[in-house]
């Protein structure tokens, strides 16, 4: 089976900064994988070559097996930011990249209605971004996200700037809407409790120069329920995790 | 009660300009001023009755001047800033002709016109328009420009094409700054076109008849027709600003207006 995303050889570098170091990693289709790193460490700059903003000096990108090195249009983002439109509706915002690349249609317009019934939305149709808390705001911002049905999501620390309450509600949320969509979802966050609660995989990143340095297979059972959290598996998990930052941000 | 009810919307400005009303009128009483020196409120209102049906058709024509110029110049505007916004060539070339157009005083600028233009209603169409266009480009030009950066980014992400992101991201934006601007615009509008007035008219015009009222002394009447000046002005202003209520509901209202014709989400 070809791997959902698969990224060989990425380079990149800024004047005289190397952002990512040779970076290769492969994601399969229904995967959920989380990179978790401290500032600098090459995330975004990995995140901006797989969605096509920025073009890697060296290696290629490939989705479904098809090259896209450099190219957008490919894939599913969404930001800790919202970036709701503030004159659009609820509805209106879901189907912004069907307006952004051909035009809304009937189609498109149901199936956002439909998404944001089905995931907790339903009685906020109509309603501008401005009336919505932080959290329904990011709920509409994933909405959109699917909404250009791309089965590669990038998910650039969506729960950034949430309360802890709020974000624990989010996550849940996110494993539901995941499982039921059967989308890939490359996460990346700087929350190590969030990473281990949403992943089949860990990739962790040390900077100077970007890289990928070590990889965790997440093995508990799925529905994933809070209970976990607390649970001696998934404490191990974390201190590995833990240690592996903790000995790079050393370095 | 909410501060945006429309009793306290309409309420509290009217208050406060009767406000300056009752001040004026304390200091000529105060004072004892003579009414060929400075009228009191009631005796400048009093010359405006007076002169009503001399002075409404010429109210008119201030009303059809600056409605023109200020079209002309709104549109002169906006599409300069969006011009100027598609590449730094031209934005280099014109920014400064744009701040040079403003640093000319305009009083000076209009005896030429009227020599180019003759005494017709055309050399204070341009002088409207020469002031409107330029707070409507430069907050257009600010609108275009402040489009977060991160949302052309996922625009370009989801594949977003040039076009399409111009109509529906970076045009929008600059709904809300260019209603400032033409806001700013349509309270210099009537002077602009009393300053083309001045100097191009004969007596047929509010300034006109103002001078004459000035010349023969008639105080209260030169008064009243300043206060009908400004009477035209803040029409302009309550004019933009209910288009500006109207139009982008989203910072007034939480849910979409729905009306009986408009098409329904589901």
């Amino acid at each position: 089976m070809t791997a959902k995303l698969a990224v060989n050889e990425c380079t990149k570098t800024f004047g005289a900064t190397v952002a990512l170091a040779p970076t290769t990693l492969a994601i399969e289709p229904g995967e959920f994988v989380s990179l978790v790193g401290p500032s600098g460490c090459g995330k975004s700059t990995l995140f901006n070559v797989v969605s096509g903003l920025l073009r890697p000096d060296n290696g290629r990108v490939e989705i479904d097996g098809v090259d896209v090195t450099g190219h957008s249009g490919h894939v599913g983002y969404m930001l800790q930011k919202d970036l709701l439109i503030p004159w659009r509706s609820v509805v209106d915002n879901i189907t912004l990249g069907a307006a952004l690349t051909r035009g809304v249609t009937k189609a498109d317009r149901s199936q956002a209605v439909d998404f944001a019934r089905r995931y907790g939305l339903g009685d906020f149709l109509d309603h501008y971004p401005h009336a919505l808390s932080g959290g329904m705001r990011q709920r509409v911002a994933l909405m959109r996200t699917l909404a250009t049905n791309h089965d590669l999501l990038l998910l650039d620390e969506p729960f950034g700037a949430l309360d802890s309450q709020t974000r624990l509600e989010m996550q849940q949320w996110l494993l539901e809407v995941w499982s039921e969509t059967q989308r890939t979802v490359l996460f990346v966050t700087h929350d190590v409790d969030e990473s281990i609660f949403l992943s089949d995989r860990i990739l962790v990143m040390s900077p100077r120069p970007g890289r990928i340095v070590s990889e965790l297979v997440v093995n508990l059972p799925r529905p994933r329920t809070l209970q976990q959290m607390t649970e001696p598996d998934f404490i191990a998990v974390k201190r590995q995790i833990l240690d592996l930052l903790h000995g790079t941000v050393t370095v | 009660m909410n501060w945006r009810t429309p009793a306290r919307v309409v309420l509290i400005p009217v208050v406060s300009i009767l406000l300056v009303f009752l001040v004026w009128d304390l200091i000529i009483r105060i004072f004892n001023v003579e009414p060929f020196v400075a009228p009191s409120p009631g005796e400048a209102l009093g010359a405006l009755r007076d002169n009503w049906s001399t002075l409404w058709p010429l109210a008119i024509e201030t009303i059809r001047e600056t409605t023109y110029g200020f079209v002309l110049g709104a549109v002169l505007g906006f599409v300069l800033a969006v011009a100027m916004a598609q590449t730094r060539i031209v934005q280099g070339l014109v920014y400064p002709v744009l701040i040079s157009s403003q640093a000319v005083p305009i009083i000076a600028i209009a005896a030429p016109l009227v020599i180019l233009l003759g005494f017709g209603i055309w050399p204070k169409i341009v002088i409207v328009a020469w002031i409107v266009f330029f707070p409507v480009a430069v907050s257009v030009l600010d609108g275009l420009a402040n489009v977060d950066e991160d949302l052309l980014k996922l625009a370009h992400v989801m594949g977003g094409t040039r076009s399409r992101v111009f109509l529906k991201i970076r045009l929008p934006a600059t709904v809300s700054p260019l209603y400032s601007g033409l806001k700013i615009g349509a309270t210099y509008a009537v002077t602009g076109a009393i300053i083309g007035e001045l100097v191009a008219s004969t007596g047929d015009s509010l300034a006109g008849f103002q001078r004459n009222a000035n010349s023969s002394l008639d105080t209260p009447a030169v008064w009243g027709t300043t206060i009908l000046m400004t009477a035209i002005g803040i029409g302009w202003f309550l004019l933009v600003m209910t288009f500006e209520r109207l139009t982008t509901p989203w910072r007034t209202r939480n849910t979409v207006r729905r009306l009986p014709f408009s098409r329904r989400t589901d």
